[in-house]
């Protein structure tokens, strides 16, 4: 191929994204700069006010049924006058409703929130500006992505409102119920809607994940060299890689699912009788099969969630202790690491279902050797703040909970991935704790952390600090207590998705305890209200940024104007002369990446 | 490195349509091979045999994708480094398919061993479909 | 080619492409690994399904015919070779086109993406007889109307596979034939002629090469083991 004509081509790109940025000023409508935007920056707020939209919805839904666990016997008929007769009958959730709430509670935050809400915003805000980027590879692929997610998400939110109910067989949506309409009620339209907005969501991630690799690859700025990247991009650029090769999986598997559904097809059915409908024709198929298919997403997915928040809180952890990250390129490594072994690991989740014993302890294996980059990394953190002079802004306090969270959770994972101890531990409530604190909060705490660190750069202004270390101290007490307790009751055998354990014997004991963690649960939702409240009011309220640099750090997307307009610098596109983590050297307290390397300095 | 990526796109320049064809002729020539062996093995019934012949078109196959990934698609004349971001993460496919492919085969030995009633039915012939679809005497009991 | 030097001196150093190409075609490239793992997770799917059965149809009995055929005589393999080598020499065609496009040459450009459309179009018809054929003897979706090579009852998961990824092939083939007619009709209207490159036909070409590469993994475990 000619090389001189991708030059020229690569050149005539940059040029038009530079001219366009110089006449970009004039001309700009409420529905381009806001709605249709092509501007990263806004495209990456849409994504994160979305996502909270849908984390306070997937949160008020664990609320509700949280309510029914702690206090089964409780009659609350105001329920019934807000949510109607479907979802609350005589003051109580139904069990219907139930299961409605658990399984969109887990896809709503699993794939709306932690997924498009995190690497969603922060891939679109951070890589243009931290590489020295005017905006993304294909903004407008960008902007695509957006809407796709936005129509996912408008499709999953109808499905909440057909007679029916919304899909309620478990976020992971296993058949034979979810491929079965007879199956259940919630199995009916409900699941129509729950796969279309899924796929929905598959290309959205797809288109963005496309463009994050793209712009990491090819738009960094001129000295910025894959090692000399912050390790928030290389965290996001290894998220992208996930979600690109893994997301495919699941929709062609997806795609089996709505044969399976509507054209009867038996890829996943077999020898199965129906209550009321007798037995059916399907034969030959494997439920494990479409297990297979959606661990083969479903655990790489969990990294697409924790890798963003990883990479995220290595940047705020070394800028506020002001000491350079330790171990740069380990962590790159064990990102790598960690990135690979994601794909390898699936069936860990299936230990119980019927998979083979001697392919299961094999998964065992490399299930466990996750543990080596992830230790890496705790390590890596840990030295990073030790002994440095640290500085509590509420983002580093999210970024020091997120790895205390991701410790504490992180250990009980390497039991669950025995597959001997997965026979007890399997589906109960000692799994529920486990990927709630490492993969739940420990990646909300990331996402809490990146947003009040990057606030300043979204919006101009700072977030209240009061109302952040209040909804900080509250939602690490609480995430412990909520989920501590939770380890106890698993140990003993409680299993997960049961509508009321009141009734059972060997469960009645955990009545208080219940009560205990619904209580907390309703008092850390609270919280986070007042988080949302300190967001909106900060982005018209707070106090102005008046520094270019308010937390003295290294990276490039500081060195941009206090509000940067669409295409980020107004002048030249800085140059960068030295990694992001100089710190604390030769006596001075930072250097900029943009500074060239002094004559004497010394060699970090 | 640089040295092979150069010479590579000076090698392109030069050869261009002759490659073209080159490759043309060794895609043809494979698949003719494929439907050869495909052929062949319709006569066959010794399993192994047949296993052998499936296991040589499976090669075959993986040699056809090279020449259209390297030399249509064009991957091979690309800088190293992006050849590699393409064809490491494509190893990924090694786990994918043994891992799927075993837990299959062990799907069928779980259902032969604890349903012997659909192991039987399984074994059973179908008479009426099997002589209007011209008789196979020939196809006693190939097993998988 | 003295850009060539300085350029792969600090491929990685920022300020330009690492592999010296532009983005679209990166995005190209990845776009296909993706689509690559759909394509993978159906016939692993089906493989996995095929080892979990007891029997399994031999595909020489079922495809065994082609359009105008004689009544009563068996021609494995016969129509799908003719499927394949029209994919192929559609192939071929892409490649010159793009060939054609590197050298600027507008009218090379313009006849091989009419050859490759064509080539397409002749796939599709192909595929389309072969559906409706199989359709006739009672195959599709759900319905199985092949018995295994031994001659014990078949699953429908046969048919269902067969059908579900021809199908999604065939649309994958069906999308690049658009592709293709939106690059003839972008030639013709010298959209690329004033651009001063035919980077689009490349990527496109890329594209159908794809479909090209993935027929010749769906003909092996369909149609030869």
């Amino acid at each position: 191929m000619s090389n001189e004509a991708v030059l020229h081509a690569h050149e005539a790109a940059v040029h038009q994204v530079h001219g366009d940025h110089h006449e970009h000023h004039h001309h700009e409508t409420f529905i381009t700069k806001y709605v249709f935007s092509m501007d990263h920056k806004m495209i990456a707020k849409q994504f994160l006010i979305t996502g909270m939209v849908w984390a306070v919805l997937g949160g008020l839904m664990s609320v509700l049924f949280r309510i029914q666990l702690g206090y089964p016997d409780a009659h609350f008929p105001w329920l019934q006058d807000i949510l109607g007769k479907w979802w609350v009958q005589d003051g109580r959730i139904t069990p219907q409703a139930y299961y409605a709430l658990v399984t969109t509670h887990g896809t709503v935050l699993v794939f709306f929130v932690l997924t498009a809400g995190l690497s969603g915003t922060f891939a679109n805000f951070l890589i243009p500006l931290q590489v020295g980027a005017r905006d993304m590879a294909s903004p407008f692929m960008n902007m695509l992505s957006y809407w796709f997610f936005f129509t996912a998400s408008l499709v999953m939110l109808s499905s909440m409102f057909v007679e029916t109910g919304p899909f309620s067989g478990g976020w992971t949506a296993y058949p034979p119920l979810s491929a079965l309409g007879d199956a259940s009620p919630g199995s009916k339209t409900g699941m129509d809607l729950w796969l279309i907005a899924m796929a929905l969501f598959v290309i959205s991630s797809l288109l963005g994940g496309l463009n994050y690799i793209a712009t990491v690859l090819n738009m960094r700025t001129k000295g910025m060299s894959m090692t000399r990247m912050p390790l928030t991009i290389w965290a996001l650029f290894f998220t992208a890689v996930l979600g690109v090769l893994s997301f495919p999986v699941l929709f062609s598997g997806f795609i089996l699912l709505i044969f399976d559904r509507n054209f009867g097809t038996s890829f996943y059915l077999s020898d199965i009788f129906v209550n009321g409908v007798g037995a059916l024709p399907n034969e030959g198929g494997s439920a494990i099969l479409y297990q297979h298919l959606f661990w083969f997403l479903g655990h790489p997915e969990v990294y697409i969630i924790l890798l963003p928040a990883m990479g995220m809180v290595s940047e705020i952890l070394s800028t506020n202790a002001r000491k350079p990250i330790f171990g740069y390129m380990a962590m790159i490594g064990s990102l790598f690491a960690i990135a690979v072994l994601a794909f390898l690991v699936w069936a860990h989740h299936m230990f119980v279902t019927g998979l083979n014993p001697f392919l299961g302890s094999i998964f065992v294996l490399l299930t466990l050797l996750i543990a080596v980059p992830s230790a890496i990394k705790v390590f890596n953190w840990l030295t990073t703040i030790w002994r440095g002079n640290i500085r509590f802004t509420p983002g580093m306090l999210f970024a020091i909970g997120f790895v205390s969270l991701f410790i504490s959770g992180g250990l009980t994972g390497i039991w669950l991935g025995n597959s001997a101890l997965d026979i007890h531990l399997h589906d109960t409530y000692f799994v529920i704790a486990h990927f709630h604190i490492v993969m739940g909060v420990a990646s909300m705490f990331g996402m809490f952390a990146g947003i009040y660190h990057w606030f300043p750069k979204m919006y101009g202004r700072y977030l209240n600090n009061t109302l952040a270390y209040i909804h900080f101290w509250v939602t690490i007490a609480g995430a412990y207590m909520i989920f501590w307790p939770m380890h106890y009751e698993g140990l003993a055998g409680m299993p997960r998705r049961y509508y009321d354990y009141s009734i059972w014997e060997s469960f009645k004991q955990f009545a208080d305890l219940n009560r205990f963690i619904s209580t907390i649960a309703i008092i850390v939702f609270a919280t986070q209200l007042l988080f949302l409240f300190n967001f909106f009011y900060s982005i018209f309220k707070g106090r102005k940024v008046t520094q270019q640099n308010p937390w003295n750090s290294n990276t490039l997307e500081w060195t941009t104007p206090i509000r940067p307009g669409h295409g980020n610098w107004p002048g030249e596109i800085p140059e960068v002369h030295r990694w992001a983590y100089d710190y604390g050297k030769d006596g001075r307290d930072f250097i900029p990446q943009t500074e060239p390397i002094g004559a004497d300095e010394s060699h970090h | 490195m640089e040295h092979t990526s150069q010479a590579a796109h000076l090698e392109n320049h030069g050869e261009g349509k002759k490659e073209i064809w080159r490759v043309t002729i060794i895609l043809s020539v494979l698949t003719v091979i494929e439907l050869a062996l495909g052929f062949w093995m319709m006569g066959i019934e010794n399993p192994s045999t047949r296993t052998a012949i499936k296991g040589v078109i499976i090669i075959l196959m993986l040699a056809k994708a090279f020449y259209i990934v390297g030399y249509f698609m064009h991957l091979k004349h690309e800088i190293r480094n992006m050849i590699m971001t393409i064809v490491v993460p494509l190893l990924l496919f090694v786990w994918f398919i043994t891992a799927f492919l075993y837990d299959g085969n062990s799907f069928r030995h779980l259902r032969n061993t604890y349903d012997p009633f659909k192991k039987e039915r399984s074994e059973m012939k179908v008479e009426k479909k099997a002589e209007s679809n011209e008789a196979k005497p020939e196809m006693k009991k190939a097993v998988e | 080619m003295s850009t060539t030097t300085t350029a792969t001196t600090k491929l990685w150093g920022g300020g330009k492409s690492p592999f010296n190409v532009e983005y679209g075609k990166l995005m190209m490239w990845y776009f296909l690994m993706s689509d690559a793992f759909t394509f993978g997770a159906f016939l692993i799917s089906y493989g996995t399904i095929r080892f979990s059965s007891n029997g399994w149809p031999d595909p020489n009995k079922v495809f065994s015919s082609y359009p105008g055929m004689p009544e009563g005589s068996h021609a494995p393999l016969v129509f799908v070779s003719i499927m394949t080598f029209i994919l192929i020499l559609s192939s071929v065609t892409m490649v010159l086109a793009v060939h054609a496009g590197h050298k600027m040459d507008k009218k090379g450009v313009v006849m091989n993406l009419i050859f490759t459309i064509l080539g397409g179009l002749a796939f599709l018809s192909c595929q389309a007889w072969e559906w409706t054929h199989l359709h006739h003897e009672g195959a599709w979706w759900g319905m199985n109307p092949f018995l295994n090579a031994d001659g014990t009852q078949s699953s429908t998961n046969f048919t269902n596979y067969f059908f579900t990824i021809t199908g999604f092939h065939g649309f994958h083939v069906f999308s690049g034939v658009i592709i293709n007619i939106i690059m003839l009709i972008m030639t013709l209207n010298d959209v690329f002629e004033k651009r001063g490159h035919y980077l689009m036909i490349e990527k496109a070409g890329l594209y159908w090469h794809f479909v090209d590469l993935v027929w010749v993994f769906v003909f092996t475990c369909f149609y030869l083991i």
